[in-house]
């Protein structure tokens, strides 16, 4: 599911439109405008119309104007794409409709109808729509109600106040004194200290679950299914402990399913730290599910970049980060698509190269597999945990590139070097894993680069020379490349 | 001023008699669903125990007692709709459907032992004994029956496990939490008593849910937990008790887990409705904390409360310390205020102390296992427990009002008290002592 999900055909161009003047330094030709949107002029004119209206009030933070040729955008400093979403996404009728879901967790049509002023038809359409979305979640609207696994429910409902609506007018709205209890609970019962980012993501979370924990008929199924080989797993039992306490002083019948919610909750999303979570690892059963493809997929990447030894704290990060990656793919269904996949994916892999984007596919596929999780293309879920395999690998690499030290050592009147050590310098900058200086007879290098064919090699002791034939040529730069490619590897 | 009572249990006829002190002209109607009112709602537990000899002596007033009060108590009426609008409430008199008005309104319904989640726990076969009829229909199981389980390890259930197996009955006790009486004592604080029940033979099942009860073909229930069935003659069902509000109209609030939300005088957010006793939520102490606290002394205060605010708010509630007391296994307990595991969902600081102390200063003198709560920074108490052989049920009280008026573990050394060797020790065992050689035990942070 993406964002756009929640807007209408005309709302998505409007905010198309000002993504890509961000993207063009905030200014676009009308007809670059055109051809990019694929539209009429009819249809930009109106679309133009329709954005002064819509930000009409917030003149004074952002405005764009269009000139008869071009189209620019001015914005504060403070201001950004995401609060120009937050505005379309405040007015979506889909929007309020799950707003009015979560309020009242059952509406009639007439109800809704009312509510959201608009006609029958137009309100069956919407639900029609935002069902063909829901479907990845495992969930839908049906007869005034959500149906579908309760863990899907409220991890929808999570994804939808954290992502689609404005989550620190969420949480100011509901945040109550049992909330922050709640909260202050999971904290004192599992002796963790929650950071102040994870604390408001753990009081969406709270905030749901006391909106449903009264609901009748939840489902499990599912959850069942996945906690049968965590039902000993130390966390869990203290979670439950936690649940049953804390519902013991309410007139409340919880149901055993609570403390299992809020276990894969906690797991899924890093709300302990790497730290605490280290803790837990310590504890765990190693043969359950998760804890074993953790180590997998460790030993699978170790294997592949033929590691000999990882530093101890990269490693114990990888089995953080992963195990995040796998309890949501191990519980969770479907997603909302927070960034852009196509983007991020053509950025990463800019960053990053080609192999480590097919590894990540690679090892996406062992866990769907393992997890027996058929792959669908459109499962946002799948992309986004895609992203997070690719940036581990980044992290993976980045950290275990052997720093290549580079002396250059110009035979030439010190008026020409040290100009020429400069541009050298400035030449090699954006290739990764070196270190470049002038070359200093008392420090031991890798690579040595000199004009001059070197008298005596001993000199350079063990460090690979090579001799410019032209400075700052593009022969010799291609050659000095792949010698550190080869140092690298 | 008309006012009328739903519910003619504890809270209601508190309330009702509290009504009749302030307001000497009032006309007070009390509606009560079932045909009798005041049963003690444990009086079974008191028949068992040959403190009585029939379950009619279990009843704390008569309609009768009521009635010479000017107090009207309309029974078998059943409420089926309130309109706080036009102040009515509509009810069912022997099938016959009757409408009543109000000036002032009362909701005092209290609360019954359901389960939603355990399937075929309204069966017939499932004992619950709030009631009288269902307490004489759970004698007569119970002394045709041979084993007995009970679901829930609360005071209701632990009791009840004592008083079955001295009739020789094999006692099940199943439990969620990972020991008995949670709410009330820390793990640490029952483990005398938990022993005691193993060793008397009660077959203790702790970190179980129950997820259905069904009756077997030869008249046996199969009580089904997660990975294992049990099967016993008869099954008591002793979980948490919940009010049925089903009859409220929509101008009334609700709490997250559909009790009613009051005020500190007991009113609602409807004009002219106050809600007693077992259906509403109540402040732990005197912190803003709200919890369901389903107690008698609670819903007693609470009435009286509510009558008191009936015109003006005049009087707040003070709190509940969920004070209780009483004997099983030999062992006399009692709790009040807050418990150390339960000081988790706090932001406060505190500390605990245990200490063992004589009850007299004679050389056969029992002892008490004493447990201290109290606020690490101020030494404020705010919690306590009690374990002896020996009735030391009243004291408790002590330490309640002490903590209801904020008393110091300083102030409670210098506590006035009463010496005789025969009936008390050097220093009263409410006087906190800080001494070592006092008690057994030290101070456990």
């Amino acid at each position: 599911m993406k964002i756009e999900h929640f807007l209408e055909k005309n709302e998505i161009r409007e905010v198309t439109i000002f993504k890509q003047l961000i993207l063009n330094g905030g200014r676009l030709s009308y007809m670059d405008m055109l051809d990019y949107l694929k539209v009429a002029k009819a249809s930009l004119d109106n679309d133009l119309d329709s954005i002064s209206a819509r930000i009409g009030s917030l003149s004074e933070q952002v405005n764009i104007y269009y000139d008869g040729q071009t189209i620019s955008l001015k914005m504060d400093d403070d201001y950004s794409l995401q609060q120009i979403y937050h505005l379309y996404l405040s007015q979506s009728v889909k929007v309020k409709l799950i707003n009015f879901l979560f309020k009242y967790q059952e509406f009639s049509i007439m109800q809704l109808t009312e509510e959201l002023a608009i006609s029958d038809s137009s309100l069956f359409r919407k639900i029609k729509e935002l069902n063909s979305y829901l479907k990845e979640f495992g969930i839908k609207i049906r007869n005034g109600q959500l149906h579908g696994e309760e863990l899907q429910i409220r991890y929808f409902y999570f994804q939808f106040y954290n992502y689609i609506e404005n989550k620190e007018v969420f949480t100011d709205l509901h945040s109550d004194k049992q909330i922050t209890q709640a909260v202050q609970a999971v904290e004192n019962f599992l002796k963790v200290t929650i950071e102040p980012e994870n604390r408001q993501r753990l009081a969406i979370w709270m905030i749901i679950s006391k909106n449903r924990v009264n609901c009748k008929d939840k489902k499990y199924q599912h959850l069942h299914k996945q906690m049968q080989t965590y039902l000993e797993d130390p966390l869990y039992q203290k979670i439950r402990i936690m649940v049953l306490r804390y519902f013991s002083r309410y007139s409340i019948e919880v149901d055993e399913e609570e403390a299992m919610l809020h276990f894969a909750f906690l797991l899924a999303f890093s709300i302990l730290t790497e730290h605490e979570f280290h803790e837990y690892t310590l504890m765990r059963d190693r043969r359950a599910p998760i804890a074993s493809l953790d180590t997998y997929i460790v030993e699978t990447i170790i294997i592949h970049y033929k590691f000999r030894r990882l530093p101890y704290m990269l490693e114990r990060d990888m089995f953080y980060h992963l195990s995040h990656i796998h309890t949501k793919l191990y519980f969770f269904k479907g997603d909302i698509e927070v960034y852009e996949y196509e983007e991020m994916l053509a950025k990463e892999k800019q960053f990053t190269g080609r192999n480590l984007v097919s590894f990540a596919h690679t090892l996406l596929t062992t866990t769907t597999d393992k997890f027996m999780i058929i792959e669908d293309k459109e499962n946002s879920l799948l992309k986004m945990e895609l992203l997070k395999y690719i940036s581990l690998l980044a992290i993976v690499t980045f950290k275990m590139t052997t720093i290549v030290q580079i002396g250059i050592d110009l035979k030439m009147e010190t008026i020409y070097t040290e100009t020429l050590n400069q541009m050298l310098m400035l030449n090699m900058r954006h290739i990764n894993g070196i270190k470049v200086e002038t070359y200093q007879p008392d420090k031991e290098y890798d690579l040595i680069l000199t004009n001059e064919r070197p008298s005596q090699k001993v000199q350079y002791g063990d460090a690979k020379v090579y001799v410019l034939s032209e400075i700052l040529s593009s022969f010799d730069l291609k050659n000095i490349q792949s010698i550190i490619q080869e140092l690298n590897s | 001023m008309k006012v009328v009572i739903i519910g003619a249990s504890f809270a209601g006829v508190a309330a009702a008699l509290e009504v009749r002190n302030k307001h000497l002209d009032a006309e007070i109607i009390l509606l009560e669903k079932k045909s009798a009112l005041g049963y003690i709602p444990n009086g079974l537990h008191l028949y068992w125990e040959k403190r009585i000899d029939n379950l009619e002596s279990a009843y704390f007033i008569t309609k009768e007692e009521l009635e010479n009060q000017n107090i009207h108590c309309n029974l078998k009426s059943s409420v089926e709709k309130i309109d706080t609008v036009k102040k009515e409430v509509h009810y069912l008199c022997d099938e016959q459907e009757e409408t009543i008005t109000y000036d002032k309104l009362i909701i005092a319904t209290g609360s019954s032992q359901l389960s939603q989640k355990i399937s075929g726990s309204d069966g017939e076969h499932v004992l619950k004994y709030k009631g009288r009829y269902e307490a004489e229909a759970a004698i007569e199981k119970v002394e045709s029956s041979e084993s007995v389980t009970i679901i829930g390890g609360g005071q209701v259930g632990v009791e009840a496990a004592d008083l079955l197996n001295k009739q020789q009955k094999q006692v099940t006790l199943i439990e969620s939490m990972d020991y008995v009486l949670f709410k009330y004592f820390d793990k640490d604080m029952i483990q005398p008593l938990q022993k005691k029940m193993l060793a008397d033979g009660i077959n203790l099942r702790l970190q179980q849910t129950v997820s259905s009860i069904e009756e077997t073909d030869n008249q046996q229930v199969r009580i089904q937990l997660k990975k294992e069935t049990v099967k016993s003659d008869a099954v008591v069902l002793g979980v948490n008790v919940r009010p049925d509000l089903h009859f409220l109209d929509e101008h009334v609030q609700l709490h997250m887990d559909q009790t009613i939300a009051v005020d500190r005088y007991m009113r609602t957010s409807a004009e002219d409705v106050f809600a007693v006793g077992d259906c509403i939520q109540l402040n732990f102490g005197e912190e803003s904390e709200m919890v369901y606290i389903p107690l008698v002394n609670n819903a007693v205060r609470s009435g009286i409360v509510a009558a008191a605010n009936l015109n003006q708010p005049k009087v707040p509630f003070k709190g509940s310390l969920r004070t209780i007391g009483t004997s099983a296994f030999g062992y006399y307990i009692a709790s009040t205020g807050m418990t150390e595991a339960e000081s988790l969902f706090t932001n406060q600081t505190i500390k605990t102390s245990r200490q063992e102390m004589c009850l007299t200063s004679l050389p056969d003198a029992s002892t008490v296992m004493m447990k201290w709560i109290y606020d690490a920074d101020s030494h404020i108490l705010l919690g306590a427990q009690m374990l002896s052989n020996a009735n030391i049920l009243e004291k408790i009280n002590t330490l309640a009002l002490a903590i209801q008026t904020k008393q110091t573990l300083e102030d409670l050394q210098q506590k006035d008290y009463f010496f005789h060797p025969s009936f008390s020790p050097m220093i009263s065992t409410t006087n906190f002592v800080p001494w070592q050689e006092m008690r057994d035990d030290v101070n456990e942070n």
